[in-house]
């Protein structure tokens, strides 16, 4: 049997759990309706009680929805941070904190850092396994976008070819992220510092020119603009990394290590995958720490995961609290309908029949609820995926997948056999009493 | 199949004990038009209800070869959907349904294979009700006469052996109470059916075979018509 699970793909598996969260609901209603014919019964009382019956339906699509979108969203969350984080294998930085350090270079959430010195960098950029050793120098900016020194290799390899125009070749010249409100062509004048500490004009006459655009990348780069590192030392009063036998003016790699100023933080590119884990702990020094970005996510992923079991219990229980006050409310329903219910006892209708007809119409609203709510949750979902990456630059795509597919199976399941209570309570009622009104 | 009824030693009380209804011996032929009559609180619909098996009681009420004492609560339900319909005072229709749906409710938890028929002679009574062409309107858009005469066409699509009726003509105005125990009494003579109404209105009582009279949950009177 493990075996068979095993040998399943993971949609196969999905749809097997799916089914058989949903089994009970089925069963109970097989066995419920079997024999019956209640539809045009059910149409009249929906009808006559559509007031209640759209609330209770609404009750249960809000909670629903609101269940949904919140695991959806803490899973888009995660997704688009990981996606974010992916062209960053190896980040090599001064010992410090780890999430810090991640969150500066990788998300561009600017912070102090200490600087990699010029002969640690140098020993990073020669190393054998070593295919790309990028330095990100932040610390600019302008209009709140952070505007980070790096080199020409690091933006390839971001952004896997540009959307438009060329790559910076002078100084002066940086590429814009793609959400930058720049055309190319455009000039501007990078404020030090960031947000409210940023001081405009701080950078004398320094103007750069947009020469080209990244494509959109789904990260907090899509808006930041990139610019060769060597203008960020010198507009910082610092050498540009260059000794002799370079032309002034020049850019990129290689640096002089004795005239390379330092950078806060080195993106390192490994020549093969196995590399990284060599260079992680070639790197992990006294002077220097070496950390696989993903690594730390996966470790605030766990964190996160923890709280997502108690977010997917308390949506259960929220959905079930509300599933159990709707059934509250179906039980004072079934006496606004008792005497609609004697009158088809007297008529001849067996109690089974009852049963059936007070547990369908239940069912009826938890399951069109449920279905309203996964639609509700996924707009709601759509919306605060928008909002977060409005705020966050970070791409967050909340789509519902299976396991609110299985939660919703779950409640509706579940809240449908607590549906048999009122229908249990409807045909154990006095007859004549109900039929006497 | 037509249903004499025979009773016995019939005697209904209320939750706390207090006797409600107290019929030593009754028969009744079948295919008999009955007309219950007697002051408000006397003990008709208990009476009826009675009979329908509706209320735990002593005694023996017998329709046919059938004993309802013996009968189980579901055996009870079974009967009264083979063998009784039910007209009462304010019809209780599902008014959200057409006309030819209350007319075909038993359908509902009817045996599928007995749906269709169900369904066709719900139409067929409804049409010799004078409702044809109002079929597939709803309920609650006809007259109180009207309605009622869907309740009656409600009464008779199972086909019962039986048609009890509490206080049919109660809330209609005498046109309609004329014409609605025209078709009542035409009906269920037609095919047999032992009609058992319990009614103030004398319209019944003049056509009805015979008329038993309860008092305080007594039978006072029985009088047979020539």
């Amino acid at each position: 049997m493990g075996d068979l699970w095993l040998r399943l793909s993971t949609t196969q598996q999905d749809v097997v759990i799916l089914i058989a969260l949903l089994l009970p609901a089925a069963i109970v209603g097989a066995l419920t309706l079997r024999g019956y014919a209640p539809g045009a019964m059910l149409r009249g009382l929906l009808r006559r009680h559509w007031g209640i019956s759209l609330t209770f339906t609404l009750l249960i699509a809000l909670s629903v929805a609101l269940g949904t979108a919140l695991l959806a969203q803490e899973r888009g969350l995660r997704e688009g941070t990981a996606q974010a984080a992916e062209k960053f294998n190896l980040i090599v930085a001064v010992p410090g904190d780890e999430v810090t350090t991640m969150l500066a270079a990788v998300y561009l959430q600017a912070t102090d850092m200490p600087l990699v010195d010029g002969p640690t960098y140098n020993a990073i950029a020669t190393h054998e396994y070593v295919a790309l050793a990028a330095p990100i120098a932040f610390g600019d900016s302008y209009q709140g976008a952070p505007v980070v020194g790096t080199t020409e290799d690091f933006v390839t390899h971001l952004s896997e070819g540009l959307s438009e125009g060329r790559m910076f070749e002078e100084r002066e010249e940086a590429v814009a992220g793609a959400r930058i409100d720049l055309a190319i062509g455009d000039s501007f004048s990078p404020a030090h510092g960031l947000g409210d500490a940023a001081v405009e004009g701080a950078h004398g006459d320094l103007e750069y020119t947009v020469v080209g655009r990244m494509p959109m990348t789904g990260s907090p780069w899509d808006r930041a603009i990139l610019v060769p590192v060597e203008s960020v030392w010198e507009v910082h009063g610092m050498a540009d990394g260059h000794g002799l036998g370079r032309e002034l003016g020049d850019i990129g790699p290689p640096y002089d290590p004795d005239r390379f100023p330092g950078t806060p933080a080195v993106l390192v590119q490994a020549e093969a995958l196995w590399a990284n884990y060599s260079l992680r702990s070639e790197f992990t020094t006294e002077r220097t720490m070496a950390f696989f970005p993903g690594a730390v996510l996966s470790r605030l992923y766990g964190i996160m995961g923890d709280i997502r079991e108690i977010m997917s219990v308390m949506a259960v229980v929220t959905q079930v609290l509300v599933g159990a006050g709707v059934l509250a409310g179906l039980v004072i329903l079934t006496r606004l309908l008792s005497r609609r219910l004697a009158l088809l006892r007297a008529l001849g209708a067996p109690r089974r029949f009852i049963f059936a007809l007070t547990w369908s119409f239940a069912a009826i609203l938890v399951t069109t609820g449920s279905i309203l709510g996964l639609l509700l949750g996924l707009v709601v979902s759509g919306a605060i995926s928008r909002a977060i990456t409005a705020r966050t630059d970070v791409l967050v795509e909340a789509q519902l997948g299976w396991s609110e597919l299985h939660l919703v199976a779950g409640f509706v399941s579940l809240t449908v056999l607590l549906a048999l209570l009122p229908a249990w309570l409807s045909m154990r009622r006095p007859v004549v009493v109900d039929l006497r009104g | 199949m037509p249903l004499a009824l025979t009773v016995t030693g019939l005697k209904v009380y209320s939750p706390s004990g207090r006797r409600l209804l107290s019929v030593p011996e009754l028969s009744i032929p079948a295919g008999a038009a009955i007309a219950v009559r007697g002051p408000s609180g006397a003990g008709k619909t208990t009476f009826l209800y009675a009979l329908a098996g509706l209320l735990p009681f002593a005694g023996e009420v017998t329709w046919g070869e059938t004993g309802l004492a013996a009968l189980t609560d579901s055996q009870r339900t079974a009967f009264r959907g083979q063998a009784i319909g039910f007209v009462f005072q304010d019809h209780l229709l599902f008014e959200e349904l057409t006309a030819a749906e209350n007319a075909a409710l038993h359908a509902a938890y009817a045996p599928r294979e007995a749906r269709a028929e169900l369904r066709v002679r719900g139409r067929a009574f409804l049409d010799q009700l004078d409702l044809s062409g109002g079929e597939d309107r709803r309920a609650g858009s006809f007259s109180g006469g009207e309605r009622q005469r869907i309740a009656v066409a409600r009464a008779l699509s199972n086909d019962p052996a039986i048609v009890l009726a509490d206080e049919p003509t109660a809330s209609l105005d005498r046109r309609a109470a004329e014409a609605l125990t025209e078709d009542l009494i035409r009906l269920a003579r037609a095919d047999g059916r032992t009609l058992i109404v319990a009614s103030h209105d004398p319209l019944f009582h003049e056509r009805a075979d015979r008329i038993i009279d309860i008092e305080a949950g007594e039978v006072v009177a029985e009088a047979v018509h020539g």
